[in-house]
């Protein structure tokens, strides 16, 4: 099959071209037709809700996606496409696959939430589609501009996620916090291309990545000559405005807001899903283009990878909201990626990439945990966030989900039955391994504090001496079957890490 | 003339911040489109140029005064809250602005040729038999190496479409919102003439 695909020549890589940003085309085209047909439906009857079949639509369009890419022979490997700015290497391909998945399931854990949560408009299923689709895009762009676009076409999903429900007034001032901090970033971002694209006359990835390395070369002529400061100055630019969207430590405090303003199914999205890709942008820019100037953006990344963890950690020890412990937790997660990221070493970013896919599945299963519970409660008192005394007494209505939501908190703690053990240890271990000694012992300090407030999330769900608790609606029986294999997962990626583990470094070594 | 034209640009960028009514800044947003414009027009982005002017000043700026007259404007309130925020700016503008400058100063130098400039423009005969004006330019380029970014900014666009509509329409209140040109025309009219 394959040998009869290549012996077809020039005129077939042509028309192969197109074919590398084939998920992305399937994902924008049914989008389309989504919009159009939901329209004509609702077009009479407005009120109609059709929450449910397009939701279950959405999961249906992304395991094709998914399908896609698993059954592409990758004939178009390591290709550049789209006057180079598009890049088709392992390294996208794998990532776009988590996303794809990831969102997958997402969108079938949300499915039912929805209508409780009053968001009964088909728009905002389209939304966080095109949001899947910006950072889709955003795994495989290689210049610049192609990944400004990614992130702006992202990020204004974000906004109006964040803003989706009318009728109140936390969500539309979290909309307007999320919208300003991300317009100030992509000014930032925009103004450090600006004098990358001023020095040195390209935006593409590889094309930067040939002009910098003939100083690796530590010939003479290259070092002496050139100044590499002011690059280091777009760059620096471009990597605080990247910190700013991750919401990392000193520009993390639109996070906590946002977090909690927003409804509960997009804070899930915000916080799970939309990390990733921005951390494989940072790998090709640091990595691939600018890696001689690894002493700027290492500096710049251990110490804000440091101060996060530091005030996610501590940050979250006096919270009682739920959201704001997981905004603080996200923080300081992102913190030790950032950390792993630092390292400039291939095992960093393996161990990067194994931390974040850990990170999404276990993120997957406390916000799906939260997105299931439903209080039971008045039409007089509307409460849509809940409060860390309100799971208080759960054990006794549903022991099973206590179980899981305890089972995950000590994943995403690192208690070592759990995958999350190995994903920490796996970053101190390549932090040490470039001999940071002083700040593998500070973030191993830093992870025991945080401990404290995994632990107590646990200690409320069992060790509480409540007579009265809050009662809460039952749950079907389609969703937890899904939530079990991903607690499941945990354990299993403990008992034999090397699938993930092997299938990490094959993506990492396709970068060199 | 490039010169009095940035300066103009920055000074007008400056007022717009330092202004204290909403209108004043507005005016000065549109001047500063204009200098920018300007600017487009001596290094020959006609196309560009235009667009500045048609876009940002036709349709923003106007855009911005309507919701500026809708708005009840709380000036004050503004004033109070600049006065408070005005020191930490200024201390984060001078850390960003003194290693900009310096790195701006040591990397780029002053171009010897730079007061000849217009002198020695020299006129390509070819480009006035055989030219292509700055629109065909850019749709060639736009179309053929940008095919992709230009579907996404569409793609942009559209989401922006989407969500503006689910933001501001209200279907759930059966009354329509009528014009009441009577209240319109009666408006307390010293918002805009206010010292």
């Amino acid at each position: 099959m394959i040998n009869e695909k290549k012996s077809l020549g020039l005129f077939s890589l042509v028309s192969l071209k197109f074919f590398t940003v084939f998920p992305e085309y399937f994902i924008s085209i049914s989008l389309i037709y989504v919009l159009t047909v939901v329209f004509l439906i609702t077009y009479s009857v407005y009120s109609l809700i059709l929450q449910k079949a397009v939701s279950e639509t959405m999961v249906f369009i992304l395991i094709m996606a998914c399908y896609l890419m698993v059954n592409d022979d990758l004939l178009a490997l390591n290709f550049l496409s789209f006057n180079n700015s598009i890049v088709n290497d392992y390294f996208a391909f794998f990532t776009k696959f988590v996303i794809c998945a990831t969102a997958s399931v997402y969108f079938l854990f949300i499915a039912d939430s929805l209508k409780y949560q009053r968001l009964t408009s088909f728009e905002y299923l389209l939304v966080l589609l095109f949001a899947v689709l910006g950072l889709m895009l955003l795994c495989s762009s290689n210049d610049l501009l192609t990944a400004y676009l990614a992130i702006e076409l992202s990020s204004l999903a974000f906004y109006i996620l964040a803003a989706f429900k009318k009728t109140s007034n936390y969500s539309a001032e979290g909309g307007i916090k999320y919208f300003v901090t991300g317009a100030i970033s992509s000014a930032f971002f925009l103004f450090g291309s600006s004098f990358i694209y001023g020095i040195s006359g390209t935006i593409n990835f590889t094309d930067l990545g040939d002009l910098f390395s003939l100083a690796f070369n530590k010939s003479a002529v290259y070092n002496s000559s050139f100044d590499y400061s002011f690059i280091e100055l777009g760059l620096s630019l471009i990597l605080f405005s990247l910190f700013i969207k991750l919401a990392l430590a000193p520009f993390h405090l639109w996070s906590l807001d946002v977090y909690e303003g927003s409804p509960s199914s997009s804070t899930f999205f915000f916080a799970v899903v939309t990390k990733l890709s921005i951390f494989v942008l940072l790998v090709r820019l640091c990595y691939l283009s600018f890696f001689n100037l690894h002493n700027c953006w290492q500096f710049y990344s251990l110490w804000v990878g440091i101060f996060s963890i530091f005030v996610g950690s501590f940050g979250g020890l006096k919270q009682r909201k739920l959201k704001t412990i997981l905004a603080y937790s996200s923080t300081s997660h992102m913190g030790y990626a950032l950390i792993a990221f630092s390292t400039s070493t291939f095992e960093g970013v393996q161990m990067l990439l194994f931390y974040l896919v850990i990170y999404m599945i276990s993120g997957l299963c406390v916000w799906s945990i939260l997105s299931f519970l439903r209080l039971k409660q008045t039409n007089t008192e509307q409460k849509y966030n809940k409060e860390l005394g309100d799971l208080a007494l759960l054990k006794n209505s549903n022991a099973a989900l206590v179980f899981c939501l305890s089972l995950a908190m000590f994943s995403i703690a690192g208690i070592p039955p759990m995958i999350g053990f190995l994903a920490k240890m796996g970053i101190f271990l390549s932090v040490v391994g470039v001999s940071f000694y002083f700040v593998a012992l500070i973030s191993v300090l830093f992870s025991v504090v945080s401990t404290f407030y995994y632990i107590r999330v646990i200690k409320v769900l069992y060790f509480e001496n409540l007579l009265v608790g809050r009662l809460y609606h039952p749950i079907n029986t389609k969703k937890p079957a899904v939530l079990s294999f991903l607690i499941f997962l945990l354990f299993f990626l403990f008992l034999y890490p090397t699938t993930l583990y092997l299938n990490n470094y094959k993506t990492i070594l396709s970068l060199l | 003339m490039f010169y009095i034209f940035s300066i103009a640009l920055v000074i007008c960028a400056l007022m717009v911040v330092v202004s204290q009514h909403p209108v004043f800044s507005l005016l000065f947003l549109v001047a500063s489109f204009l200098s920018a414009s300007v600017l487009l027009f001596l290094l020959e982005c006609e196309f560009l140029a235009l667009l500045f002017i048609v876009i940002y000043v036709g349709a923003i700026a106007v855009l911005f005064l309507f919701a500026i007259m809708m708005l009840e404007s709380k000036l004050s309130n503004l004033s109070r809250n600049m006065m408070k925020y005005v020191p930490v700016g200024f201390l984060f503008g001078f850390f960003l602005l003194i290693p900009l400058l310096s790195q701006i100063w040591s990397q780029y130098d002053q171009n010897v040729y730079s007061d000849s400039f217009y002198f020695n423009n020299y006129q390509n005969w070819y480009d006035l038999i055989d030219s292509t004006s700055d629109i065909e330019v850019y749709g060639q380029v736009l179309y053929s190496y940008f095919v992709l970014q230009f579907l996404v900014a569409g793609l942009i666009l559209l989401l922006v479409l989407i969500g503006v509509v689910h933001l501001t329409n209200n279907f759930n209140s059966p009354q329509k919102t009528e014009q009441s040109i009577f209240k319109q025309i009666s408006r307390d009219s010293t918002f805009f003439f206010k010292q």
